[in-house]
């Protein structure tokens, strides 16, 4: 089997930006932890999707060797700025491209100087691979794909990487509910929009947490409508893909608010 | 600095969209991509649309764009000078382009203050790094290529995503009557500007020579004609009806408008009833763009009036 982890974890910039805040630090030590996880998989390449990469025309592949650059996030651009320096598996990238025709879906290398690459994306690497160590390819969340396409997406990715006999990390990046408060809160007592959402989140951690692929693949529909999952967790789909549906449970490193939304770092258990 | 009056005053609103076909088609220096041509009718109207706005000589331009979407609260740029390349991130292929734009910073101070006191949550964006979205540099690009008036920028805070079309479009409207208390308090010659495409059902794949014109056309003839019903409507002068049929209009043709910028301007504007100037219309991608402009000071509108309140008002209560 190709894919050595598997994570989710939490695309919000705040963790990152501003762990001094005791919910948001939380998630942070928990995307250490998840971060600690990863590299002791030593995989040769880290197959990431992130939900705030937004395509609508084509899938959309990042296939530049090196991208590096200084981000600030659209929003949270008062808690400084997000660094980055990402090392590109183009090989395995540009297969993906190649591929993707074969479950209907175009697909498009992105190679230009200073593409904006999403907050997601940057503060996942900057917590799982920190200093862009080890390779990465990195797809887009095409608007109109829906969960079950998502899915056939990781799995190709996965499948392509085995035959280029490369150990996978595989990682979804987005909130699970992703209802968040517009308005000023007191950060220090950041929580749930609303307790049904948090429910949700719960509900769906513990399915994981027990390895029950079966009332997961129950309940993810209804999650993504009355638990508002962002995206309709089309990261998770990423995952369950490239896994191929296979595990066996998961470790939930940290679970919590991000002004409201629902953010969880959760490991794969495997074997 | 700005050139200041006794009191401020808009003295005209476009709309002005922000596809980056159109920047691409003209092949200006600061774009990197090369095309061969394309878009003309609507590049011919910007054209127009350039020339009024520099007879109108204003002291600022202000944007407010989809594409900067901020989730907690409505936020203006607030650095002096922001600089950068900007690189579309759906169309990376045709805009990649090099900025330098400057803000007028004590009117985005003056108008996040005015939109706190309407009950809105307001932010000045003050990190020097921070990466402009391409709809307002596309936007400023067309309608003032010179780059030489300050501006002020605004975000999209999406409400109309997350609360109902008309609960949010009244987020928009209190947004648009606290720029115009700022503007008036600053006395500032200001233009607005609103960046939106009106009907937004595009095709999903790209011809292979972006600029291939033989490709170009309506994606959808319902949304065509919603598009002129609207245009003819704002010819007429006819806003009270434009806006009662607003949030159908954007339910039907998926309209890009939803994102609040045309309903930022008209509220700004007092909603005058006063015929649109259409300087041209075409699709890009098979969605609908107009540019249009509303002439206040021609129609003698510039100065707060009653008869603009009284309308503003009889909208409101339409609604
Ligand atoms: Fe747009």
């Amino acid at each position: 089997m190709a894919v050595v982890s598997a994570f989710l974890v939490p695309g919000s910039p705040l963790p990152y930006v501003k762990r001094d805040n005791p919910p948001w630090g939380k998630i942070a030590t928990g995307l250490e932890r998840a971060g600690t996880a990863l590299v002791q998989s030593k995989p040769d390449v880290i197959l990431l999707y992130s939900t705030q990469w937004i395509a609508v025309l084509d899938q959309l592949w990042q296939t530049r060797s090196r991208v590096s650059g200084l981000h600030v996030d659209e929003n949270w651009h008062e808690y400084g700025e997000l660094p980055y320096v990402l090392k590109i598996d183009t090989q395995l990238a540009k297969a993906c491209v190649s591929a993707t025709g074969t479950i209907g879906v175009k697909s498009k290398a992105v190679n230009y100087d200073g593409f904006p690459i999403d907050t997601g994306t940057i503060v996942a690497a900057n917590f799982l691979n920190p200093g862009g160590k080890i390779p990465m390819v990195l797809a887009s969340n095409n608007l109109y794909h829906d969960f079950a396409l998502t899915e056939k997406l990781g799995r190709l990715a996965a499948r392509l990487a085995g035959k280029q006999k490369k150990r996978v990390a595989v990682v979804g990046v987005g909130n699970f509910s992703g209802a968040f408060f517009r308005h000023e809160i007191d950060i220090a007592k950041d929580k749930l929009v609303a307790p049904k959402y948090d429910r949700w989140n719960k509900k769906i951690l513990a399915l994981l947490q027990a390895g029950d692929r079966r009332g997961l693949s129950a309940a993810l529909p209804e999650f993504a409508t009355k638990g508002q999952a962002d995206m309709g967790f089309k990261h998770g789909a990423w995952v369950l893909g490239a896994l191929g549906g296979k595990f066996t449970g998961a470790q939930v490193h940290a679970y919590g608010p991000l002004y409201g939304s629902g953010g969880a770092v959760v490991e794969f258990r495997l074997k | 600095m700005p050139r200041t009056q006794k009191k401020g005053a808009i003295v005209a609103g476009f709309l002005a969209p922000h596809p980056p076909h159109l920047v691409y088609g003209e092949n200006p220096p600061q774009n990197e991509p090369r095309s061969q041509c394309g878009w003309e009718q609507l590049r011919w109207a910007y054209e127009r649309a350039r020339k009024s706005l520099d007879a109108l000589k204003p002291d600022v331009l202000l944007v407010h764009s989809p594409h900067w979407i901020t989730q907690q609260g409505h936020h203006f740029l607030g650095v002096p000078q922001l600089s950068g390349k900007s690189v579309d991130p759906i169309f990376p292929n045709i805009f990649r382009y090099s900025f330098e734009l400057n803000v007028d910073v004590a009117l985005a101070e003056a108008c996040c203050a005015e939109g706190a006191k309407q009950g809105l949550y307001t932010k000045l964006m003050r990190n020097p790094h921070f990466r402009v979205d391409y709809g307002t540099i596309t936007t400023l690009h067309m309608i003032r290529p010179q780059w030489d008036i300050p501006v002020v920028g605004l975000s999209a805070n999406n409400s109309p995503y997350y609360l109902s079309t008309e609960e949010g479009l009244e987020e928009m409207d209190r947004l648009g009557r606290a720029t115009r208390t700022a503007i008036e308090k600053l006395g500032r010659r200001a233009v607005l500007l609103a960046s939106n495409t009106l009907c937004h059902w595009h095709f999903h794949e790209e011809p292979a020579l972006p600029e291939d014109m033989s490709q170009e056309h309506p994606q959808s003839l319902s949304g065509y004609q919603w598009d002129m019903r609207m245009i003819d409507l704002l010819r007429q002068g006819n806003t009270k009806e434009v806006f009662r049929l607003l949030p159908q209009f954007i339910d039907e043709a998926f309209a890009e408008v939803k994102s609040g910028a045309f309903t930022w301007m008209f509220a700004a504007m007092g909603y005058p009833e006063i015929p649109a100037e259409l300087h041209g219309y075409g699709t890009v991608i098979g969605t609908g763009n107009a540019v249009m402009e509303w002439n206040l000071e021609q129609a003698k509108l510039s100065k707060p009036a009653s008869k603009t309140r009284a309308s503003r008002r009889a909208i409101r209560q339409a609604a």
